[in-house]
Formats: structure tokens, C-alpha cells, sequence
């Protein structure tokens, strides 16, 4: 009786709060199945029509000329640039820092966890002076170049190189005659297949939904990211906020739902691909070996 | 000789494009900022360390750093509380149905900045919300009810929970499973109930996972930004304004043209996580394994 009433205790709150959980997303998911006049009119989980999507994507396209097209361009080409350089500089500094001599890698190491501790926030403003100065402001290369920097990838690199990759490999590869290129050629990378997919994982999650930085670096709608257009959309439009009146566009609150949905999609897709080695990935940042 | 200069060469060749950006994005960005803190401006023409007393001392700083502790006061215990339970039931059977719950857990995490703020814009409205009903019979049926300033820090609260909490959860379910088997066998012949299992034997072991939680939410939450500065500059016009020390920042530096006073604001800011940063590294043996493998 006391284990099973603890067990049904037990799914009842996880239950709840999984339920919790996924009801926003459910609801987005949704939303822009229905008219502005069904979101308030039918149940929150009903479902309108699927021609309600394709509706609120071409009224979309109305506001200035198609310019949510050029986001989401460009929330894929700087996240695909800033995933591959952030995961090929933190792989290969993992590496070196796991695996190789270096000078001074006990400071490195502390400074890398240093850099992974602070959150990027934390950076924003001191960015924007040093974009200023450089005179990238406004420039993709501004969003694309700050962004690559991704401590937290090579602290795990590190571990990963030092942990799961047994250190006689290295050590026969180097008594074979192999330099440090070679050893990291034939011996690290065949074996980093795992590493890779978490470190992506990660990278692509930070820099998908980053708002803050590429608010502060960008100045011009058409170098805007999705989330960023997002924000446009938001005051741009009465959809969240009748107060701004009405303006010209077909733009409701279907409309920015959809858009809402464009940029949390991906990321959904992401942690449904990659849910088998996320519980690992997660742990990989602790010191489980 | 010659042999040794060989070995690092490489070493260094792919270990610099990660000093490069470690460099030029995370430690010139500091010291360029600290150059601006001392700079002049209309608020202080003299400019120099008298721009960090200015900042603490300015109007704006207070109220804000008031908002940012009644957040992280309500925010971080939360969490805390919230998710060590979670991880803890789930780690009571590790049956098929977990993979389903955390990936259920995991799905509010893809929900943040500009889309928690329309997400949660529809959750807090009575009239569309998947919850109206929960909120009519907390007697809630006009927006305005809970939109008010008295309520932003448990709104932003709710906002930083549910896009943290499925991270760690699954972060602290993987470190009970570091638990050794023996361990939690032994505590179950000695007849430990699953209550008494986790108070006594799973919570200390995982301990310094905790400790690493804390700080890394109260970091993290220090930080606040996205969430107020959206709301307010364009859903609730005004509601939030210059309420979390980072808009404080932001709005020293693009709306009083006051570049000085941001910049050593945002240092301050920094300090504080850098200081919370070395604690965890060098006062707590979260790293110590790692340390150790550095060899």
C-alpha cells in the first residue's frame, strides 16, 4: 500500500508538471491553425484549418516586402557558420588541452572555465564597445564572430578527449611517429563522432534563440535574426498589443504565432533528434566518466 | 631541443583559433570596456573611477537592484526546490516511461526570449489562454490582473523556471545516476524507504551538483534582460522599464548617451558573476576530477 501509493504520488506530480510543460508549445503549435476571431472563440486545443498556416505565412510576407524571409536566412547562415566554427575551434582546442604538451594549460584550462561561468550576457555591452571601435557595427560578421566563442564546448571537448578516449591511443600513436596533427587526425577525430553531435547540439540551441547580443550588435530590420524579427513583429504590429492601433498589414495575432512557432520548431526538432544522448551530453559538463 | 620546439608547434596551431576568439571576444572586450569606464560624460566630465560611485548612487540603480533580488530571491530557491524533486522522482524507477517525461520536461527550454514573451503573453490572458480555467477560478479574467507591477518579478520568475528547469533536471537526474549501485543498495537492506533514500543518501551525494546549480542560476539570473526590456518596450508599454540592473545598463548607454556609466555598470555586473565563477572553481571541488586529469 505505501509503495504503491507512493508510486502513484509519484506519477501524479511528474505527470502534472510534464503536463505543464508541454501545454505552451501544444498551444503554439496551434495557435495558427485558427483565425484571430477562433483564438478567442473555439478551445485553446482546437485545431482551425491547415490553410489557417499557409493564410498567416503569406500575410507575413506582407510586412516590408517579404523581410521575414531575409531573417530566417539569416538566423540559418550565422547559426550554420557560428555551430561550425564554435565546434571545430572548441574540438580542436579540447584536444590539444586533453591530449597534447602545452605551456601554461592548467591557466588555460582555468580561464576557459572561467569564460564558460560567466553567462554571455554578461558581455553584451563590452561587445558592442569593441564592435564600435572595430567598426563592425551593424555588420553580420559582428553577431557571427562574437558568437564562435564557445568556452563551454572546449571545457567539454577536453573532458571528453581526456576521459573517453583511452591516453595509451595517443601515447602509441605517438611512439608510431604520429605528430600531434596526425594523432588528431587518425587517433581524436574518428573517435569524436558523440562529441560532436553535443557540442552542435549546444552550440546550435545558444545561438538559434540568442536574443540579447545580436539585439545590441545589429542595427538594420534586414540583418536581423528570426527572434529578433520576432520583437519587430511585436511592436510593429497591434497583435500583442492593441494600443499601437491599427496598421495597414494583415499581421495578428495568428501571424506572430506563427512566427513564434518558426523560430521554437527547429529546437524542438533538435531535442527530439538528439533526446538519446542528451541525459550523457548533460552529464558529460559534470565529471561522470 | 629542436625536438621539443617540434612537439608544441602543432600544439599551438590548433589551439590558437579558440585563444584567438577566447582573446579577442572574451578578454579585449573586458579591458576595452574598463577603458570606457573611465571615460567622460555629461554626467560626470571628469570621468574616471567616480563613474562607479556615480552608477551605484544613480536613481535608477536601486529600485532595479531591489526588482533583481525579489527575482533571484523567488527564482533560484524554485529552481532549486523544484528540480532536485523532479530529478529525484525520476530517479526512484528508471523505466521506459522517463525517457518520455524528460523529453516532456525539456520542451518548455525551447521556448525563450522573444518567443517566451508571445508564449506567455497568450498563457496570462484570460480570454486565450490554455489555462483560463485555472485562472478564472483564481478569480483572473482581465489581463491587467496579473500584468501589474507588483507581479513582474514572479512573472519573470515563471519566465527563467520553465526555460531552465528541464536542463537541470536532466542535469541533476545524470548526477544521481553517478550514485554507485552499492550505495543505494546497502541504505535498501538497511531498510531505507525512498523518501529516507533520497534525504539521506542521494541529496548529500549530490550536493556539489547543487551548489553548482545555485550559482550558476544566480549568475545567470543577475543578468536578466530579454524578458522585461521586450515586455516593456513593446507589449505592456512601460510596465518594466529600467527594471533589471542590465536595462539600467542598456539604458545609460542608448538612451542617456551615458557610455561610461554602462560600461561600468555591466563591469560590476561582471565582477559579481566572475567572483561567484572563481568560487565555484577554486572554493568548491566541483572541478577537482578535472584538475586532477589535467595531469
Amino acid at each position: 500500500m505505501g509503495v504503491s501509493g507512493f508510486s502513484i504520488g509519484r506519477y501524479t506530480v511528474l505527470g502534472l508538471f510534464a503536463l505543464v510543460s508541454v501545454i505552451p508549445m501544444i498551444w503554439l503549435l496551434l495557435a495558427p491553425s485558427k483565425t484571430g476571431a477562433q483564438l478567442q472563440s473555439m478551445s485553446p486545443f482546437a485545431f482551425g484549418s491547415f490553410d489557417n498556416y499557409i493564410l498567416a505565412w503569406n500575410n507575413l510576407q506582407s510586412l516590408d516586402e517579404g523581410v521575414i524571409v531575409r531573417w530566417i536566412m539569416n538566423s540559418v547562415t550565422y547559426t550554420a557558420f557560428i555551430v561550425f566554427v564554435s565546434v571545430v575551434t572548441a574540438t580542436l582546442a579540447g584536444f590539444v588541452l586533453a591530449a597534447t604538451r602545452l605551456p601554461f594549460k592548467q591557466f588555460w584550462l582555468i580561464v576557459t572555465l572561467i569564460a564558460m561561468l560567466v553567462p554571455p550576457v554578461a558581455l553584451v555591452l563590452p561587445l558592442f564597445i569593441e564592435i564600435k571601435t572595430l567598426g563592425l557595427f551593424d555588420s553580420p560578421w559582428a553577431v557571427m564572430l562574437t558568437s564562435s566563442l564557445f568556452p563551454f564546448g572546449t571545457f567539454l571537448a577536453y573532458i571528453y578527449f581526456a576521459t573517453s578516449v583511452p591516453r595509451e591511443l595517443y601515447e602509441a600513436a605517438k611512439i608510431d611517429g604520429c605528430n600531434e596533427y596526425q594523432i588528431f587526425w587518425w587517433v581524436a577525430r574518428p573517435l569524436a563522432r558523440p562529441l560532436l553531435g553535443i557540442l552542435a547540439f549546444f552550440a546550435f540551441v545558444a545561438t538559434w534563440t540568442n536574443y540579447f547580443l545580436p539585439f545590441v550588435l545589429l542595427a538594420s530590420n534586414e540583418n536581423y535574426t528570426l527572434p529578433l524579427g520576432l520583437g519587430v513583429l511585436f511592436s510593429a504590429t497591434p497583435a500583442l498589443n492593441p494600443g499601437l492601433g491599427a496598421t495597414q498589414l494583415p499581421i495578428g495575432r495568428p501571424e506572430v504565432a506563427l512566427a513564434g512557432l518558426l523560430v521554437a520548431i527547429p529546437i524542438l526538432v533538435v531535442f527530439l533528434l538528439s533526446q538519446r544522448f542528451l541525459v550523457r551530453g548533460m552529464l558529460a559538463g559534470g565529471v561522470k566518466s | 631541443m629542436g625536438r621539443r620546439r617540434q612537439w608544441h608547434i602543432p600544439s599551438w596551431v590548433m589551439f590558437s583559433p579558440y585563444l584567438f576568439l577566447l582573446v579577442a571576444f572574451g578578454v579585449v572586450p573586458i579591458i576595452l570596456a574598463f577603458g570606457s569606464s573611465m571615460g567622460t560624460s555629461m554626467a560626470n566630465k571628469d570621468g574616471g573611477l567616480d563613474n562607479y560611485w556615480l552608477v551605484i548612487t544613480d536613481f535608477r540603480f536601486l529600485p532595479a537592484l531591489r526588482n533583481v533580488a525579489i527575482f533571484l530571491v523567488i527564482y533560484v530557491p524554485v529552481m532549486l526546490f523544484v528540480v532536485t524533486v523532479m530529478a529525484i522522482l525520476l530517479d526512484v524507477r528508471h523505466g521506459s516511461r522517463n525517457k518520455y517525461l524528460m523529453l516532456a520536461l525539456i520542451v518548455p527550454a525551447a521556448i525563450t526570449g522573444s518567443v517566451a514573451i508571445l508564449v506567455w503573453y497568450f498563457m496570462l490572458e484570460p480570454t486565450l489562454s490554455p489555462f483560463r480555467d485555472v485562472l478564472n477560478a483564481m478569480g483572473i479574467t482581465q489581463a491587467r490582473q496579473i500584468w501589474n507591477s507588483g507581479n513582474m518579478a514572479f512573472i519573470f520568475a515563471a519566465m527563467a523556471f520553465f526555460t531552465g528547469a528541464g536542463y537541470w533536471i536532466l542535469i541533476q537526474y545524470g548526477s544521481l545516476q553517478s550514485i554507485s549501485d552499492e550505495i543505494l543498495e546497502a541504505a535498501h537492506l538497511d531498510g531505507a524507504g525512498p523518501v529516507q533514500m533520497a534525504v539521506h543518501i542521494k541529496l548529500p551525494l549530490i550536493k556539489k551538483y547543487l551548489v553548482f546549480m545555485a550559482v550558476l542560476t544566480f549568475a545567470a539570473g543577475l543578468q536578466l534582460f530579454v524578458e522585461p526590456q521586450l515586455i516593456s518596450s513593446s507589449v505592456y508599454v512601460g510596465i518594466a522599464k529600467g527594471w533589471s540592473l542590465n536595462q539600467v545598463s542598456y539604458d545609460l548607454a542608448f538612451a542617456s548617451a551615458n557610455f561610461a556609466g554602462a560600461a561600468a555598470l555591466s563591469l560590476l555586473l561582471l565582477l559579481v558573476c566572475l567572483v561567484a565563477g572563481l568560487l565555484l572553481i577554486f572554493k568548491t571541488d566541483f572541478f577537482d576530477r578535472s584538475e586532477h586529469l589535467a595531469r
